[in-house]
C-alpha cells in the first residue's frame, strides 16, 4: 500500500500554540527545546510502527499531560557552542535575564507600566525642569567678584509705611563713609535718555547715570576699552559713558572703532570708554551706564531716588552692616529731624534684592514641584505594593517549584528598575522641553531666566532619587513577602492576612492626599491672593486708554515756555486726530507715586520743618483728569485760563481733602508748596506764591496695590512744567489711537522717540503679572496633584476590596446589608482622606512664612482657601472610593464562600 | 498513602538522581533522558515534560549540569546536557544516600528489589 507520507510537522507552532492556551510564556529556547522533544516522541512512535495519527495523539498527550504554567520561562546564552562561562560573566547574563523578565512582565501588564512611567516621567519632568530654573535664577551665585559680599541699602520709613524705597544721595554718602562696614558702595539713579546720532534714528535708552566706582566695586571689566577710570574720581564734570555689548552690536554693527568716539546722550556729546561683555545686565538690562556728574552731597536728603550696590568688608555680616546702618539712621534722624526722623536703612542681599518676587515665587514653585513629585512617588510605590500583592501566589508557587527567593528580589528589583529607568528617559525629555517652552514663553521678565539651560547635573539627581525610592518601594513589598512565604501562602492564599500591606498602603495614601491638599490649599490661596489684587481699586477709568512716555530733549526745549508750548500743540493735535475721544499727560500714571514733598497750609501756624505735612505732587496737563474720568468731587479742574502769569491753582485728592481740612471744604483754601526743582527735568514757576486749591478730585491709586491712597496735590503742567510725560489717549480703537500718537508727534517733532507704548489696562494686568503666573503653575500642580492622589485612593481602596472579598461576604451572608458594606468601605476611604487633610494643613503651616511673601493681603492660614482646599480634596476622595464602594456592595456571598 | 502516590513522591525526591545519573554516562538531550527513564524503569517511572525541563533548568540554575545547543547536519538542533564536577559530588552523595535509604526500605518495611 502506498501511504502517502504526513505533511511535516511545525513543533515549534505546536507547542507555542498549546503554551498559549494553557496561559503560559515560554521562553523561545524552552519552545524550542519542548519541540525536539516531541520531534523525537513521534519519530520514536512512529519507528515503533505506529501510523502517524497515533504519533501525534501520543505527543499531543504529553504535551498535555504537562503543567506548562509551572515551568520557569527562562532566558540562555544564543551561543551554539558556549564558551566556559565565568562568574562575572554569569551574573551580567543574570542581569541581561532579569531586565527581560521583566520587560515580559509589562508585555502583559501594558497599563499597569504605562501609568508607573507617565507618573515618574511627568514627577521627574516638572521636578527637574523647576529645579533647574530655581538653580539658574536663585541658587547660582551672581557673575561678579565675590557675589555674597555684595548688598543692596535702601530706605525705609516707619511711619509712612514704607519698606524699600530708593536712597537719598546725602544720605547714601554718610552710609558710604562707615568704612569699618562697607569696603565700597556705588550709587545711581535712572535718567530718561535719547541717543541721537546723526544718521540713526533717535531711540530711548535704559541709561543710569553711576559713580565711577561701579565696575571697580563688582569686579568686571569692559570687553573693550578701558571703562571709567580706575580708582579715578567718584563723580567727573567730564562726560564719559560706557555702553552694552547689545547696543554695540545692534546699533554700531559691533565697531570697535566706537570706544574714544562721541555719542549724543539727550543732545548732549559723551565719549564711550568701554563696551561692556556679553550677557553682564547689572542693574538690569541697561544699555547705557554714564558716569556720575555731579556731587551727590550737594543734594536733598529729603530726595530718594539712588539705588546702591555696596560691598561689605572683610568679616562683616549682612545683620552686622544693618546694625551699623540702623545706628547711623539714628544719628542722622537727631541731627537732621526735617529730613531723616523715621528714616532708617535697609541691608538687602544683592541677588534677594534683584530677584525679588521671584525668590520666594521659585521657592514656593520648588516646593510644590516636590510635593508633586512625592506624590507621584508614592502613587508609584501603590501600584507596585499592589501588584507585588497581587502576584503573592504566583511567586509563591515559583518558589515551591525551586525558585530561590534571593532570584525573584532580583526579578521585583528589575522591575523597579526597568519601570525607573523608563521614568526617568521619560522624564528628563519632559524636562528638557519644559525648560525650553518656560524660557521662550514666560510672560514676565525673570532676572537671569534667559541663561538657564537644562541643568544635567540637577537632571541626574532627581532621577537617581527617584530611582532610589522606586527600587526601595520594589524591594520593601518583595522582601515582605518573601519573609511571609514558605510554603504557607500557596494553601491559604488570599486568606492570609496582609496587614502589613494594607498598613502600608493606607500610609501612602494618607500621605499623598497630605501633600494634594497642601498643593491644592496653596493654590487656593495665591487664587484668593490674585483676587485681590485684581480687585484693588485704581480710582480711574482704564478701558480704551492708550499710555505713551515722551521726553523732551536738545536746545530746543531748554526754555519752560517751549516745553509748555510742545506738549499743548502735541495734545492739540492728538485731541483733533479721528477715534479719539480725550487725551492728556502726567508725570506719574496711577499705582505709580508722585514726588512726596512738603507743603504748608496758609493761614495755620507754620509748623517745624520736620513737623511739615507732605503729599505726593504730580503735574498733570489739561485733560489728564478727564481722560482717565477720574470724578471731580468739588470746585473745577484745570482749564486754558489757568496760566503761568494767572495765579497758582491746584487740585487735591478726596484723601487730601479728608486729612487736611475735615469738616471744611478745601476748594478755596490756599497752599504754599515746598517743590522747586525737580532736578533738571522741572520746576515749579510759581514758587514763592500761594496755590488756591480750585477743586477736589477722587482717588486714584498712587502707591503699589496694598497701600492706601496717598494725599496728593496736582499741578498744572503750564505753571510746573516737566520735560518727560506719560501721555494718556482715549479711545474705543487701540490701533487708531497707536497710529494717532505717532502721526500727531511727527508733526509736531519727527526727532523725538515715544517709548512704552502699552495700554493702561495692560500696565495694571503687569502689576500682578507675577502672582498671576504663580498661582496659574499652582493650579496646574494642584490638579496634577489631585489626580494622582484619586488614582492612588482608588488604587487601594479597589485592592483592599478585593483582597477582603471573603470578610465582606461573611458580613453578607450573617446579615450585614450591601449598603452597609458599601458604606464601611466608603468610609474607610474617607477617614484616611482626612487624616490626609489634617497633615496637609499642618504642611501648610509649617510653610506659612514662605508662603506670606507671596500672597497679597491674604494670610497663608486663611480659613475660606484652606477649608476650599479641604472639600475639593474630600470631594474628589469621594468619588474615587464609589466605584470599590459599590463593588463592595455587590459582592455574592454564595459564591465567595463557595469558592473557598 | 495509595500505592501511586508513594511513588509519585517518590519519583518527586528522585528526579535530580535520576537524571544526574544519566548525564553522568553522557551528554544527552531531554528526550533521550525521559525515554531511558521511562525504559530503564519498565514503565514504573515517567516525566511529564514539564516536570523533566523544570528539574533540568532548576540543576542547570544551580551549576549541577551545562546545556549546550548541538547542531549536526541533516538532524535537529538540541540541547545536550553535561554533568559538571559540582553535579558528580552531588551525585555521588545522593547515590550513597539513596542507597542508605533503600537498605533502611529492605531492612524496616521487608521492601524487596523486583
Amino acid at each position: 500500500m502506498n501511504r502517502e507520507s504526513p505533511p511535516p510537522i511545525d513543533w515549534k507552532a505546536f507547542v507555542t500554540g498549546h503554551a498559549r492556551r494553557a496561559g503560559a510564556d515560554l521562553a523561545p529556547a524552552t519552545i524550542e527545546e519542548l519541540a525536539a522533544h516531541l520531534d523525537d516522541l513521534y519519530a520514536g512512535a512512529r519507528a515503533s510502527g505506529a501510523p502517524h495519527e497515533v504519533a501525534l495523539r501520543r505527543a499531543e498527550r504529553a504535551l498535555e499531560a504537562s503543567a506548562l504554567g509551572t515551568l520557569p520561562v527562562r532566558a540562555e546564552p544564543r551561543t551554539r557552542s558556549a564558551p566556559p562561562i565565568s562568574p562575572s560573566t554569569s551574573r551580567s547574563l543574570f542581569v541581561i535575564y532579569d531586565l527581560r523578565m521583566a520587560l515580559r512582565q509589562f508585555r502583559h501588564h501594558p497599563a499597569f507600566a504605562l501609568l508607573t512611567v507617565i507618573v515618574l516621567g511627568l514627577g521627574i519632568g516638572a521636578a527637574a525642569a523647576v529645579y533647574t530654573i530655581v538653580d539658574g535664577v536663585v541658587l547660582k551665585p551672581l557673575p561678579f567678584r565675590a557675589p555674597d559680599r555684595l548688598v543692596t541699602l535702601w530706605d525705609t520709613n516707619y511711619e509712612q509705611g514704607l519698606r524699600q524705597e530708593r536712597v537719598s544721595p546725602v544720605n547714601f554718602m554718610d552710609v558710604r563713609a562707615l568704612h569699618g562696614t562697607f569696603e565700597d558702595a556705588a550709587a545711581w539713579w535712572r535718567p530718561d535718555v535719547n541717543l541721537t546720532d546723526n544718521a540713526l534714528e533717535p531711540v530711548r535708552v535704559k541709561t543710569i547715570e553711576v559713580s565711577a566706582n561701579l565696575f571697580q566695586l563688582l569686579g568686571v571689566t569692559p570687553q573693550v576699552g578701558p571703562g571709567f577710570p580706575a580708582d579715578g574720581p567718584f563723580y567727573d564734570r567730564q562726560l564719559i559713558a560706557v555702553i552694552s555689548d547689545r547696543l554695540w552690536r545692534e546699533r554700531y554693527n559691533a565697531d570697535r572703532s566706537i570706544v574714544g568716539r562721541q555719542i549724543r546722550l539727550n543732545d548732549t556729546p559723551y565719549t564711550v570708554v568701554g563696551i561692556m561683555p556679553p550677557r553682564f545686565a547689572f542693574p538690569d538690562d541697561v544699555d547705557v551706564w554714564e558716569r556720575l556728574q555731579w556731587d551727590l552731597t550737594q543734594h536733598s536728603r529729603a530726595a530718594h531716588f539712588m539705588e546702591t550696590v555696596a560691598r561689605l568688608a572683610p568679616g562683616i555680616t549682612v545683620d552686622q552692616a544693618a546694625r551699623d546702618t540702623a545706628a547711623l539712621a539714628d544719628r542722622l534722624a537727631a541731627s537732621f529731624p526735617a529730613t531723616n526722623r523715621a528714616w532708617s536703612t535697609r541691608v538687602v542681599p544683592l541677588l534677594e534684592s534683584q530677584l525679588g518676587f521671584y525668590r520666594p515665587a521659585l521657592l514656593v514653585l520648588l516646593g510644590a514641584v516636590l510635593l508633586l513629585m512625592l506624590i507621584g512617588v508614592f502613587n508609584v510605590a501603590g501600584l507596585l505594593l499592589t501588584r507585588s500583592l497581587d502576584r503573592r501566589r504566583e511567586l509563591a508557587v515559583r518558589v515551591a517549584l525551586g525558585a530561590s527567593p534571593l532570584r525573584l528580589v532580583r526579578e521585583l528589583i528589575a522591575e523597579s528598575g526597568v519601570l525607573s529607568a523608563a521614568g526617568g528617559a521619560v522624564g528628563l525629555l519632559l524636562a528638557w522641553g519644559l525648560v525650553q517652552v518656560i524660557v521662550a514663553t514666560m510672560p514676565v521678565a525673570i532676572p537671569r531666566l534667559d541663561q538657564v539651560s537644562l541643568n544635567w547635573r540637577v537632571a541626574a539627581v532627581v532621577v537617581g532619587v527617584i530611582t532610589a525610592m522606586t527600587l526601595g518601594f520594589g524591594l520593601v513589598p518583595s522582601l515582605l513577602m518573601v519573609r511571609q512565604r514558605r510554603a504557607s501562602t500557596l494553601r491559604d492564599g488570599d486568606r492570609t492576612s496582609t496587614a502589613s500591606g494594607r498598613l502600608a498602603h493606607r500610609a501612602l495614601v494618607v500621605a499623598e492626599v497630605a501633600l494634594a491638599c497642601a498643593l491644592v490649599t496653596a493654590s487656593a490661596l495665591l487664587v484668593k491672593s490674585v483676587a485681590a489684587l485684581v480687585a484693588v481699586p485704581s480710582g480711574v477709568s482704564s478701558a480704551g486708554v492708550l499710555t505713551a512716555n515722551l521726553q523732551l530733549t536738545g536746545p530746543a526745549y531748554r526754555d519752560w515756555a517751549q516745553v509748555d508750548a510742545f506738549y499743548a500743540a502735541y495734545l492739540d493735535r492728538l485731541r483733533q486726530a479721528p477715534g479719539v475721544a480725550a487725551a492728556g499727560a502726567t508725570t506719574f500714571l496711577p499705582f505709580e507715586s508722585g514726588w512726596r514733598i512738603a507743603f504748608d497750609i496758609v493761614g495755620r501756624p507754620n509748623p517745624r520743618p520736620e513737623d511739615a505735612p507732605i503729599a505726593q505732587h504730580f503735574s498733570v496737563t489739561d485733560g489728564y483728569l478727564e481722560t482717565l474720568a477720574v470724578p471731580l468731587v468739588d470746585g473745577r479742574t484745570f482749564t486754558t485760563r489757568d496760566t503761568v502769569a494767572t495765579p497758582g491753582v491746584v487740585v487735591v485728592n478726596a484723601a487730601f481733602a479728608k486729612q487736611f481740612f475735615p469738616g471744611e471744604r478745601a476748594v478755596g483754601q490756599h497752599l504754599r508748596s515746598h517743590v522747586t526743582v525737580i532736578g533738571p527735568m522741572g520746576r515749579n514757576l510759581l514758587v514763592d506764591q500761594p496755590f488756591e486749591i480750585i477743586g477736589v478730585v477722587g482717588d486714584a491709586a498712587n502707591a503699589p496695590p496694598g497701600r492706601p491712597v496717598e494725599p496728593a496735590i496736582f499741578h498744572t503742567a503750564r505753571q510746573f512744567p516737566y520735560r518727560s510725560l506719560d501721555i494718556v489717549v482715549r479711545g474705543a480703537d487701540a490701533a487708531a489711537l497707536q497710529g494717532a500718537l505717532r502721526s500727531a508727534l511727527r508733526e509736531t517733532n519727527s526727532a523725538l522717540p515715544l517709548d512704552r507704548v502699552q495700554m493702561l489696562d495692560a500696565r495694571f494686568d503687569q502689576l500682578s503679572a507675577q502672582p498671576r503666573l504663580l498661582m496659574r503653575l499652582l493650579i496646574a500642580f494642584g490638579a496634577l496633584a489631585v489626580a494622582l492622589a484619586i488614582v492612588g485612593i482608588y488604587g487601594l481602596l479597589s485592592w483592599t476590596v478585593t483582597s477582603r472579598t471573603r470578610e465582606l461576604a461573611v458580613r453578607l451572608s450573617l446579615g450585614a446589608r450591601p449598603v452597609d458594606v458599601g458604606r464601611l468601605v466608603m468610609t474607610q476611604g474617607l477617614v484616611l482622606a482626612s487624616a490626609g487633610l489634617a497633615a496637609g494643613w499642618l504642611v501648610i503651616v509649617a510653610a506659612g512664612p514662605l508662603l506670606a511673601r507671596v500672597l497679597f493681603q491674604v494670610s497663608p492660614i486663611a480659613a475660606l482657601p484652606m477649608a476650599a482646599g479641604g472639600a475639593a480634596i474630600l470631594v474628589c476622595a469621594a468619588v474615587s472610593t464609589l466605584i470599590p464602594a459599590v463593588r463592595a456592595s455587590r459582592t455574592d456571598p454564595v459564591t465567595v464562600l463557595k469558592s473557598e | 498513602m495509595s500505592e501511586r502516590t508513594a511513588i509519585t513522591e517518590a519519583k518527586k525526591g528522585s528526579a535530580e538522581l535520576l537524571i544526574l545519573a544519566l548525564v553522568e554516562e553522557q551528554d544527552r538531550h531531554g528526550y533521550d533522558i525521559a525515554r531511558l527513564i521511562e525504559d530503564r524503569s519498565g514503565g514504573t517511572l515517567t516525566f511529564t515534560l514539564a516536570s523533566l525541563y523544570t528539574s533540568l533548568y532548576r540543576l542547570e540554575a544551580r551549576g549541577w549540569i551545562r546545556g549546550r545547543w548541538i547542531e549536526r547536519p541533516g538532524v535537529r538542533r538540541r540541547r545536550y546536557y553535561r554533568i559538571t564536577e559540582a553535579g558528580r559530588r552531588l551525585l555521588a552523595t545522593q547515590r550513597q544516600d539513596w542507597g542508605r535509604f533503600l537498605t533502611a526500605l529492605r531492612e524496616v518495611a521487608g521492601v524487596t528489589f523486583a
